[in-house]
């Protein structure tokens, strides 16, 4: 059926099954291949995306009830919060990068709503993003870096 | 270690379009500068670096990226040989081919086997760069130096850009034994460089396996049999799936006879125009699969097998003295079992490989470690002349080992030959558990006696584990191998006059593998923390015992020869336990309700003391501070070793924790990270690193920080009073 999505700032008018998952709306779709597949059921935090600023699972939400509403990718970050994407480069936070997309956007979502995290803040709000190379340290050091720069 | 000679490349057609390797339809750039793609690679007199008119240098990393750093690694080698600019420099994937010289990405030996044939390459250029400006200046070589990418002759105040000197030093002879730098003058080698993708990655925009599409290209979403072993005997379609027009078809896929080996698994294939509906449809079928000789494989008699292995004599590998008289005899003994279970590598990215099959050529994009074994293995199962197959390394979204095993790429081959299209292979978190080639799980038994000043007098060791022969081999060479012995058990640094060192092996239902750091795992863990419980029965402290029996050594010896200039010293594990002692502030009294776990091994050539502090008040004994010292003898880039080091804390707890995998009736029970759990932020310590300053040859980083981690956790949690916890999971 025809479904209207606006992703980035960009209205998408698809025909597609309503209950294709955001996820792979995007990436086989609308050829946004920033966001990561890697469990499919909300458990790794790969698939991150933003819907209305709200960090949000795109595998398991379909794409009827991402509908109507704005969602932001790691395609948009770089202009939404360049600091972040900088503070992640000058970090050196990545190793094999897989994750990060999911990592960034959920961090993004946290510095929206809290300026200052302390690190407890932090590991409660990027709990449910895995990252198996282990570049935590530096996901806390990129987000304080980022929230400092921004005092 | 073969390296590729140095030998003019210059003269061959080395263009390139737009700069980009040109893969099928799809432009693959790797450069971390995309825009500086050179489009004239004029000057080449090695694979591994070309020097454009334009001045861009392009370094050729042979080895996949995995988030070791080794793009960068390889790139910082080069440039400082060549004493090129790093703005100037773009890194470009190699696809699979012998004239690189060995592409194997694993064992932490990229950097050991071609830190000189790198350092060669940067500085054969860099000479034919010096000679072409000494020759159009009428000068002598000698008087010009490069540095700042050009030449300059200081005497008359002249300078040319390595851009306008790389046409004519292609014509020149290229010198086949540079001279290189001394380390005093390295500016790039030993300094901390942000990896080259580090943007790509931060907007997005890095590609990975999965994320290469081809025109025309097919979706094939896998549903493996649960039982290792069982082929496809029917499957049925829903009609649903029928009438959905993006549904392609089926294809089965049976079980390989004879070795394991890098064979795809039995399976179904869901071909479908888009990955959605490949899932939606895999969920929907019903299949039937054939009996497997492994469907009563149980991982619990597994292990109680492992058990009563080590209480039998086994494959003796070193007996000196009479260790086994003495400890048959001793009224008083300390003896100790160490388990541990199956472990998964679980990426982040699962298995996901493109394959396009035309006529008698085929061309796959995957994450694989190996693109030259990728390649052989595809000859070999699918018939293609070697030349007709190309391979080329996207990114890997993390591997540990799991992608040197190219069995899902063989399936994109297969599947695309089949379809006469372009196929692109996904697999699930689901299919990426069930079917990893695991990391084996094993029991240690230690024995010993102590004299009456606390060292040692026999000492028995056993282990026991299915080797990764049997799954990459031959099925019957079930005995461990020597090189997996010599991680950290026949190449134990615990010395005694009258030991005894023996191994059992026995055969899985399921494949085994290689997982970041290999049997050092275990080994390393047993060997440990049977020392912590030694010097607890000497009375002793922990780091204080390990000094004391390593009075008087001087090389460790393994099953197998040492590799020239590697020797194990013990020198150099006093020194990085020395020093782990120090920056942990061990001999000082600790905040109340911490406590703090040592463990210190070799491996890769490397060496690695750990201490871990964890929080005695936590039921869970959190991890709160790690302090890590790592020796790998000279390093490349020294952000990359901490990182690596930093996450080696997190993969060591993920596998010392919580993570442990069963099976029963030949199938897996854990599918997801709901069952599999690995280390999240909140179990993330803080961690500082030393880097050892060493001249010696390089060595190991990306595995040998692994090995330490569970048994300083285990000890840690036994000063704090959790109780010897012998067995992983420890929580």
């Amino acid at each position: 059926m025809a479904i209207k999505m606006h992703v980035n700032g960009v209205e998408h008018q698809l025909d597609i099954d309503e209950n294709t998952p955001l996820l792979w709306v995007l990436r086989d779709h609308l050829a946004l291949n920033g966001t990561k597949f890697g469990c499919g059921r909300g458990l790794c935090g790969a698939c991150t995306v933003q819907i209305d600023g709200t960090p949000t699972r795109s595998c398991l939400t379909t794409v009827a009830a991402a509908s109507g509403r704005q969602i932001s990718t790691i395609e948009s970050l770089v202009e939404q919060q360049p600091d972040l994407v900088e503070a992640w480069v000058e970090e050196n936070v990545a190793q094999c990068g897989y994750c990060q997309s999911g990592q960034l956007m959920s961090a993004a979502a946290l510095l929206a709503t809290n300026a200052a995290p302390s690190d407890e803040d932090i590991d409660s709000a990027m709990a449910g993003n895995i990252c198996r190379c282990g570049t935590y340290g530096r996901i806390r050091k990129a987000i304080h870096r980022t929230a400092e720069g921004r005092q | 270690m073969n390296a590729p000679p140095l030998r003019n490349l210059s003269r061959r057609n080395f263009l390139v379009s737009s700069g980009a390797l040109v893969v099928g339809s799809y432009a693959y750039t790797t450069g971390f500068n995309p825009a500086l793609a050179s489009t004239a690679r004029t000057l080449s007199p090695s694979v591994y670096v070309a020097v454009g008119s334009d001045g861009i240098v392009t370094v050729t990393c042979h080895r996949s990226e995995m988030g070791q750093g080794i793009k960068t690694a390889v790139a910082q080698v080069v440039c400082d040989e060549l004493e090129a600019d790093w703005g100037k420099v773009v890194v470009a994937q190699a696809e699979g081919d012998a004239k690189y010289g060995d592409q194997n990405t694993d064992g932490s030996k990229s950097i050991k086997n071609f830190f000189v044939p790198l350092r060669n390459a940067g500085a054969a250029a860099r000479e034919m760069l010096i000679q072409a400006a000494a020759d159009s200046w009428g000068v002598a070589a000698s008087e010009c130096e490069a540095h700042d990418h050009a030449v300059h002759h200081n005497a008359s105040s002249r300078s040319t850009s390595f851009g306008d000197l790389a046409n004519a030093a292609s014509a020149l002879d290229v010198p086949t034994n540079p001279t290189l730098k001394s380390r005093e003058n390295w500016n790039h080698i030993g300094k901390s460089r942000v990896h080259v993708d580090a943007q790509d990655v931060a907007t997005g925009n890095a590609t990975y396996g999965a994320d290469v599409t081809l025109p025309n290209m097919a979706i094939a979403v896998m549903v493996h049999a649960p039982v290792f072993g069982s082929s496809p005997v029917d499957v049925k379609v829903p009609d649903s799936a029928k009438e959905n027009p993006r549904f392609i078809g089926i294809e089965t896929i049976n079980v390989t006879p004879g070795p394991i080996r890098f064979n795809p698994v039995g399976s179904v294939a869901v071909i479908a125009e888009d990955t959605y509906t490949g899932i939606k449809i895999a969920d929907e079928l019903e299949i039937n699969w054939s009996d497997s000789p492994n469907q009563s494989f149980d991982s619990d008699a597994f292990q109680q097998a492992l058990r009563d292995a080590v209480e039998q004599p086994g494959k003796v590998w070193h007996q000196v003295g009479n260790a086994n008289g003495m400890l048959d005899e001793a009224e008083e003994k300390t003896e100790a079992v160490y388990e541990t279970p199956f472990l998964s590598h679980a990426p982040m990215e699962p298995p996901s490989a493109i394959a396009n099959v035309v006529d008698d050529s085929v061309e796959v994009l995957a994450p694989v470690q190996d693109p030259q074994t990728t390649r052989n293995t595809i000859v070999g199962a699918q018939g293609f002349a070697l030349e007709k197959v190309k391979v080329t390394p996207t990114l890997l979204g993390g591997a540990f080992g799991r992608k040197s095993k190219p069995d899902f790429v063989l399936e994109a081959v297969e599947l695309s030959k089949r379809l006469k299209r372009p196929v692109r292979v996904q697999w699930r978190r689901e299919n990426d558990l069930q079917y990893d080639y695991f990391h084996a799980p094993s029991v240690q038994r230690y024995e010993a006696t102590l004299g009456e000043n606390g060292m040692p007098t026999a000492w028995r060791q056993r282990t026991a584990f299915p080797s990764i022969m049997s799954t990459v081999a031959a099925p019957n060479m079930v005995e461990p191998a020597n090189w997996e012995l010599d991680m950290g058990f026949t190449n134990t640094p615990y010395r005694c006059d009258n030991q005894s060192i023996e191994a059992a092996g026995l055969k899985a239902g399921v494949r085994i593998g290689w997982l970041r750091s290999v049997c050092n795992i275990f080994h390393a863990f047993g060997a440990n923390v049977f020392i912590d419980e030694l010097a607890e029965q000497a009375g002793m402290d922990p780091i204080d015992y390990r000094l004391a029996m390593w009075e008087g050594m001087d090389v460790v010896q393994g099953a197998l020869p040492s590799e020239p200039g590697h020797e194990f010293k013990i020198e150099r594990l006093r020194n990085v336990l020395q020093k782990a002692r120090a920056n942990s502030d061990w001999d000082q009294k600790i905040a109340d309700g911490r406590a703090l776990g040592v463990a210190v091994h070799h491996s890769f050539l490397s060496y690695v003391a750990t201490v871990l502090e964890v929080d005695a008040s936590d039921p869970n004994f959190r991890v709160t501070n790690a302090h890590v010292v790592l020796d790998c003898g000279t390093y490349v880039n020294a952000d990359t070793c901490a990182a690596q080091m930093e996450g080696a804390v997190v993969f060591g707890l993920s596998a010392a924790q919580r993570a442990k995998l069963t099976f029963k009736d030949g199938t897996i029970q854990q599918d997801n990270f709901d069952g599999y759990l690995i280390a999240r932020m909140p179990d993330a310590p803080s961690i500082s690193v030393e880097l050892v300053d060493s001249d010696h040859l390089p060595a190991g980083v990306g595995e040998p920080g692994v090995p330490p981690i569970a048994p300083a956790l285990s000890n840690a949690i036994y000063r704090a009073g959790g109780g010897r916890r012998r067995s992983i999971p420890l929580i």
